[in-house]
C-alpha cells in the first residue's frame, strides 16, 4: 500500500461514518432492520479498513498529509503512525462489538434512529481524533466527539440523565476551552501546531508551563484525571450500556491519546523531565488511581462502580506516561488496549444483567450468575483481568508498568499499582462471588445447584464472549500482537523517528 | 466620468432617496414598496462589491462630494477597511430586510409599514455614510440621522416598553452625540480642520500648544462612541432597547448599529489622532479594561435573564466587548480578530434575533423557561439557534472560533495572557446560558403545549443563509482575514 492509497483510506475511515449518519437517520424512518444493518455495516467496514492499514504500519511508515490551511500555518491535516493505528484499531473494534450488542439491547428503547446515527457519527469523530495530523484538527474532532456524545449520555432523557449530561456538557466545554488556550499558546511559541515537526515547544518558560497545564486540563478532563473526573461517574452510568462501554472503553482513551501527543509532539521527553513536569502528571496519576479505586468500593450501583473503576484505571495510563521510559510506555499502551477490552466487556455484561433482570444494585445481584452463566463468566474473566491475575491481559499491562516504574527507580509507583490491585480485588470479588454462590429465594435451605438459564440473547452474548476471550488471548498467547504494537510504539517514540 | 465613479455617493443617495419615496409608494402602490426597498438594498450591495473590486485593483481612492476637494468639500475615503464595513452594513441589512417583510406583518400595524421602510433605508444609508466619510462634521450629521432612525424603529411598535426604551436610548444617544460634537469642536478649535487627514496632519503641532484640548477630545470620543456602541459601563440603554424592539429592528441594532460606532472609534483613534498622542495617554488601556469588564458583565447579566430577547441583548454587550478588545490590544492580529468578530457577530446575533422573532411569531413565547420541547415543533429554527450559539461559544467550525483565535493570539503576541483568560471565561459563560436553552428545546420529554403557527418560508430562508454564513466563515476564513490584514497595514 503506498502513501496515496493510505491517505485515501484514512480519509474514508474518518468521513465514511460521518457521511453515513444522515443516511442511518433517514433509514430509521423507513425500516428499523435496514437502519440496524447500515449501522452494523458502517462500523464493520470501518474496522476492516483500519485493520487493512496494518501492513503499512508494520513497514514503519508514517503518513502526514495536509489538506488545506484554515489560517496561515493552521491546517486541517491527517497523520497515521503506529500510535494512531493502535488506538484507531482498538476503537473501531470495540465500536463494532458494541453495535452488535446494541441490536438487541436497544430494540425496545425509544429514539433508536437517533442513537445509531449518533453512535456512528461519534465513531467517525473519534477516529478523526486518532488520525488528526495536528493539534487543531485534533481539537476540532475532539470537540465534535465530546459534544455529540452528549446525546448518548442523555439518551434515556430521565431527569438524572439530563442532570449528569449538563455536568458533562459544562465540563466538556471547560476542557475544550483549556485545550484551545493550550493550542493557541503552542501556536504562539512554535508558530505551528502540526504533529509532523517533532517537538514544537523547546523551552520550559512560564508560558510553556501554562500550555502544559492547559493541555493537562483539557485532555485530563476527558481521561477522567483527578480532580477533573467529577463528570465521569455521573455521565457514564446513565447512558445506555453499549454507550457506557464506548464512553469508558474508548472515549476516555482520547484524553490519554491527546496527552501522548502533547508529551511527545507538543513538548519533548527531555523538556518534560528536565523541568520536572512529569512529577505533576505522576502525582495526579497516583491520586487518580487511589481515589478511583477507593470510591469504587463504596458504590452499590454496578455501573457507577465500573465508572469509578475507569477513573482508577485511567490513572495507570497517566502513571505510565509520567514515568516515560521504554517499559512504562509499553505498559501504558498495552493498558490502553487491555482496559478498552476489559471495561467494555464489564459494561456490556452489566448491561446484559440490567436488561434481563432490571437489577442495578450490587446487593441485589446474588445468584445472578446461575441465572445468566455466560454473562457472568465473561464478567468474571474481565474482572479478574482488572485485578491483574495472571495470565490475563491486565496482569501483563500492570507487570510492564511496574517494570517501568522500577527501571526509573520509582518504587513508590510500583507500590501504588499493587495497592490499587488489592482495591480492585476488593470491589470486584464481592460482585462475582455472591453472583455464583449466594443462594436467594425460597430454596434457601437447599444447596443444590439449580440452573435455570435465562441468559441474554446470542447477539448480546457474542460480543461479550469475544471480549472475554480477548482478555485471555492477549494475556497468554505467545504471538501477542497488541503487546508487540505497544512495544513498537514505545520504541518509536523514545528512540526517535518522530517525523 | 462614468456613473461608476459616483458609486460612493450614489449608494447613500439611493438609500436616502428611497427613504423619502417609501411612504409615498406605500400610499400609492402598496405592493411595490417592499420590492423596491429590497431592490435598492441589493443595488447598493452590488455597488459596494464593485467598490471592493476597484479598491483591490487600484488601491485606496477618495471621492469628493460635488467635486470640491477638502478642506471645502466633504471627502469620502474608499479603502479596504471602509469597503469591508460598508459591505457588512449593506449585505446584512439586505438579509435582515428579507426576513423583516414577513415578521413585521404581525409586529406592526399595517399602515406603519411604509414608515418603517423609510426609517430602515435612512438607518442603512447613514451607516453606509459613517463607513465611508472622511469628515468629522459629516460624521456628526450621519450619527444624528443614525441615532434618530434607530430610535424610531424601536418606538414604531408603539407599546409602553418600546416607548420607554426608545426614550432612554434617545437621551443617552443624544448625550453621546453631544460629547462627540464637543470633541469635534475642540479639535476644530486647535487645528481649524474637519477632514480626518488634515486634522491628523495639523495635530502634532497643535498638541504642543494645547495638550489638554487633545486629551479632552480623546476622552469625549470614548464617551461618545462608548455610549453609542454600548461599551461597559455605558451600556445601560441597550438591553431594554434591543429587547423590546420588533425583532428585525433588534437584529439590525444588535447586529450593525452598535458595530458601526466601534468602527468609527477605531477610525478616530487610528486615523485621526496621531500615534504619539495615542501612546502618551493610556487610551488603549482604558478601552481594554472597559471592554474586558463588558465581556464579563455582559455574559453574567445574560445568565440571569428570563426573557429570551433580553438575554440576547445582554449577550451583545459582551460581544461588542470583543470588538473593542481587539481595538484596545493595539496589535495587528488582535485588531484583525476584532474586525472579524464584527462580521461574525453581526451575522450570528442577527440570526439569533431572527430565531427569537420566529419563536415569537409562531408561538408568542418570550420566556426562556417556556421553551422546553420547542425543538420538536420548530426544528429548523432551533437548529439555527444551536449553530448561532455554537458560534457564540466559539466551537470549531463556526466563525466565532476564528475571531477568538485571532484575539487570543493577539493578546499573547503583546504578552498579556490575562485577556485570553477573559475571552475563554466569557466563552464558558456563553455556554452556560446558551446550552440549557438548546438542551431543553430538544431533550425535554413533555410535549410542547402552546399553539404553534406555521412559519412562512420567507422567514426560514434567511435562517438557512445565516447558518451557511456562520459555517462558511468558520471554515473558509482565509479571504476575509487576508483582506483585513491588507486593510490594516496602513494603520500599523
Amino acid at each position: 500500500m503506498d502513501e496515496t492509497t493510505a491517505i485515501a483510506v484514512i480519509l474514508f475511515i474518518i468521513l465514511f461514518p460521518i457521511i453515513m449518519t444522515p443516511v442511518i437517520m433517514a433509514a430509521g424512518g423507513r425500516s428499523e432492520k435496514l437502519r440496524n444493518a447500515l449501522a452494523l455495516a458502517t462500523s464493520a467496514v470501518t474496522f476492516l479498513l483500519v485493520i487493512s492499514l496494518y501492513p503499512f504500519i508494520m513497514r514503519g511508515d508514517v503518513v502526514q498529509h495536509t489538506f488545506f490551511e484554515i489560517l496561515p500555518n493552521l491546517e486541517i491535516s491527517i497523520r497515521l503512525d503506529i500510535l494512531s493505528f493502535c488506538l484507531a484499531a482498538v476503537a473501531s473494534f470495540i465500536w463494532f462489538l458494541c453495535t452488535v450488542y446494541s441490536l438487541d439491547y436497544m430494540a425496545e428503547e425509544h429514539g433508536g434512529s437517533r442513537y445509531y446515527a449518533v453512535l456512528v457519527f461519534t465513531l467517525g469523530s473519534c477516529l478523526g481524533i486518532f488520525l488528526a495530523g495536528d493539534f487543531f484538527t485534533l481539537f476540532v474532532f475532539f470537540e465534535l466527539m465530546s459534544l455529540i456524545s452528549y446525546i448518548l449520555v442523555v439518551h434515556e432523557e430521565t431527569e438524572q440523565a439530563l442532570k449528569a449530561g449538563y455536568k458533562y456538557l459544562i465540563m466538556t466545554i471547560i476542557g475544550g476551552l483549556a485545550l484551545f488556550f493550550g493550542i493557541i499558546i503552542t501556536f504562539e511559541i512554535g508558530g505551528t501546531v502540526s504533529l509532523g515537526v517533532g517537538s514544537i515547544i523547546q523551552e520550559g518558560t512560564l508560558l510553556a508551563l501554562l500550555a502544559f497545564v492547559c493541555f493537562l486540563i483539557g485532555f485530563g478532563m476527558k481521561a477522567g484525571m483527578f480532580p477533573l473526573h467529577v463528570w465521569l461517574p455521573d455521565a457514564h452510568p446513565v447512558a445506555p450500556s453499549p454507550a457506557s462501554a464506548l464512553l469508558s472503553g474508548v472515549m476516555l482513551k482520547t484524553g490519554a491519546y491527546g496527552l501522548f501527543r502533547v508529551v511527545f509532539h507538543g513538548f519533548s521527553v527531555e523538556l518534560i523531565q528536565n523541568s520536572n513536569w512529569d512529577i505533576i502528571l505522576g502525582i495526579l496519576a497516583v491520586i487518580t488511581i487511589l481515589l478511583g479505586s477507593a470510591v469504587a468500593l463504596t458504590q452499590n450501583d454496578i455501573k457507577r462502580r465500573l465508572a469509578y473503576s475507569s477513573v482508577g484505571q485511567m490513572g495507570y495510563v497517566l502513571l505510565g506516561l509520567s514515568v516515560l521510559n521504554e517499559n512504562a510506555i509499553t505498559g501504558t499502551m498495552f493498558h490502553i488496549f487491555s482496559h478498552a477490552i476489559m471495561k467494555s466487556c464489564l459494561f456490556l455484561a452489566a448491561g446484559a444483567i440490567i436488561w434481563k433482570t432490571g437489577k442495578r444494585l450490587i446487593s441485589d445481584m446474588g445468584g445472578v450468575g446461575r441465572e445468566m452463566p455466560f454473562t457472568m463468566v465473561c464478567f468474571s474473566v474481565a474482572a479478574l483481568a482488572m485485578i491483574g491475575i495472571p495470565p490475563l491481559n491486565g496482569f501483563l499491562s500492570k507487570w510492564t508498568l511496574g517494570l517501568g516504574a522500577l527501571d526509573a527507580n520509582l518504587t513508590i509507583y510500583a507500590l501504588v499499582l499493587l495497592i490499587s490491585s488489592l482495591l480492585n480485588a476488593l470491589y470486584y470479588l464481592p460482585i462475582i462471588v455472591p453472583a455464583f454462590f449466594e443462594i436467594v429465594g425460597e430454596n434457601e435451605n437447599s444447596h443444590a445447584l439449580q440452573l435455570i438459564v435465562r441468559d441474554a440473547t446470542p447477539r448480546m452474548l457474542a460480543p461479550l464472549v469475544i471480549l472475554a476471550l480477548c482478555t485471555i488471548i492477549f494475556g497468554l498467547s505467545p504471538i501477542n500482537i497488541p503487546f508487540e504494537l505497544s512495544r513498537l510504539t514505545s520504541l518509536f517514540f523514545l528512540e526517535g523517528g518522530l517525523m | 466620468m462614468g456613473l461608476e465613479q459616483h458609486f460612493p455617493a450614489l449608494i447613500i443617495a439611493i438609500l436616502f432617496g428611497i427613504a423619502f419615496l417609501s411612504p409615498l409608494l406605500f400610499r400609492w402602490a402598496r405592493k411595490l414598496s417592499a420590492p423596491v426597498l429590497i431592490t435598492t438594498l441589493a443595488m447598493a450591495t452590488m455597488m459596494a462589491v464593485y467598490l471592493l473590486v476597484l479598491v483591490y485593483q487600484g488601491g485606496e481612492f477618495s471621492y469628493y462630494m460635488g467635486g470640491w476637494p477638502p478642506p471645502w468639500g466633504v471627502e469620502f475615503k474608499i479603502n479596504l477597511l471602509r469597503v469591508y464595513m460598508l459591505l457588512i452594513v449593506l449585505a446584512i441589512s439586505l438579509w435582515i430586510m428579507v426576513y423583516a417583510l414577513k415578521d413585521l406583518e404581525h409586529e406592526l400595524k399595517q399602515e406603519l409599514m411604509g414608515w418603517y421602510y423609510s426609517l430602515y433605508a435612512l438607518l442603512v444609508g447613514s451607516m453606509a455614510g459613517i463607513a465611508l466619510t472622511n469628515d468629522l462634521f459629516n460624521l456628526f450629521v450621519l450619527m444624528e440621522i443614525c441615532a434618530i432612525s434607530a430610535c424610531a424603529i424601536i418606538s414604531i411598535k408603539e407599546d409602553r416598553a418600546c416607548l420607554e426604551a426608545s426614550f432612554k436610548y434617545l437621551i443617552l444617544s443624544a448625550m453621546g452625540t453631544g460629547c462627540f460634537l464637543l470633541g469635534v469642536a475642540m479639535l476644530y478649535m486647535v487645528t481649524g480642520q474637519l477632514n480626518y487627514d488634515l486634522v491628523n496632519e495639523a495635530l502634532p503641532a497643535a498638541i504642543e500648544l494645547y495638550p489638554n484640548n487633545m486629551f479632552a477630545a480623546a476622552a469625549l470620543f470614548i464617551v461618545a462612541f462608548g455610549t453609542k456602541a454600548a461599551l461597559f459601563p455605558l451600556h445601560v440603554w441597550l438591553p431594554d432597547a434591543h429587547a423590546s424592539a420588533p425583532s428585525p429592528s433588534s437584529a439590525m441594532l444588535s447586529g450593525l448599529v452598535i458595530k458601526i460606532y466601534a468602527f468609527a472609534l477605531f477610525i478616530m483613534f487610528y486615523q485621526v489622532f496621531p500615534r504619539p498622542l495615542l501612546e502618551s495617554i493610556p487610551i488603549n488601556e482604558i478601552v481594554l479594561w472597559l471592554s474586558a469588564m463588558g465581556i464579563m458583565f455582559g455574559s453574567i447579566f445574560a445568565m440571569v435573564q428570563v426573557d429570551l430577547k433580553k438575554m440576547l441583548a445582554y449577550s451583545s454587550i459582551g460581544q461588542i466587548g470583543y470588538v473593542f478588545l481587539g481595538i484596545g490590544l493595539d496589535d495587528t492580529i488582535a485588531v484583525t480578530g476584532g474586525f472579524y468578530h464584527l462580521l461574525v457577530h453581526a451575522i450570528m446575533k442577527s440570526m439569533l434575533f431572527m430565531t427569537a422573532g420566529v419563536i415569537i411569531y409562531s408561538t408568542g413565547i418570550r420566556q426562556i423557561k417556556q421553551l422546553g420541547g420547542i425543538g420538536q415543533v420548530l426544528p429548523i429554527t432551533m437548529i439555527a439557534f444551536t449553530i448561532g450559539s455554537a458560534s457564540m461559544i466559539g466551537l470549531p467550525g463556526t466563525g466565532g472560533l476564528i475571531s477568538k483565535w485571532y484575539l487570543a493570539l493577539g493578546a499573547l503576541e503583546i504578552g498579556r495572557p490575562i485577556f485570553v483568560v477573559i475571552i475563554l471565561a466569557s466563552s464558558l459563560l456563553n455556554a452556560v446560558y446558551y446550552m440549557p436553552i438548546i438542551v431543553n428545546a430538544f431533550m425535554q420529554q413533555e410535549e410542547f403545549e402552546h399553539e404553534v403557527k406555521p412559519v412562512p418560508r420567507q422567514m426560514l430562508i434567511p435562517l438557512f443563509v445565516g447558518m451557511a454564513a456562520i459555517i462558511f466563515f468558520g471554515v473558509f476564513s482565509r479571504p476575509v482575514i487576508s483582506l483585513l490584514e491588507n486593510a490594516l497595514q496602513i494603520f500599523f
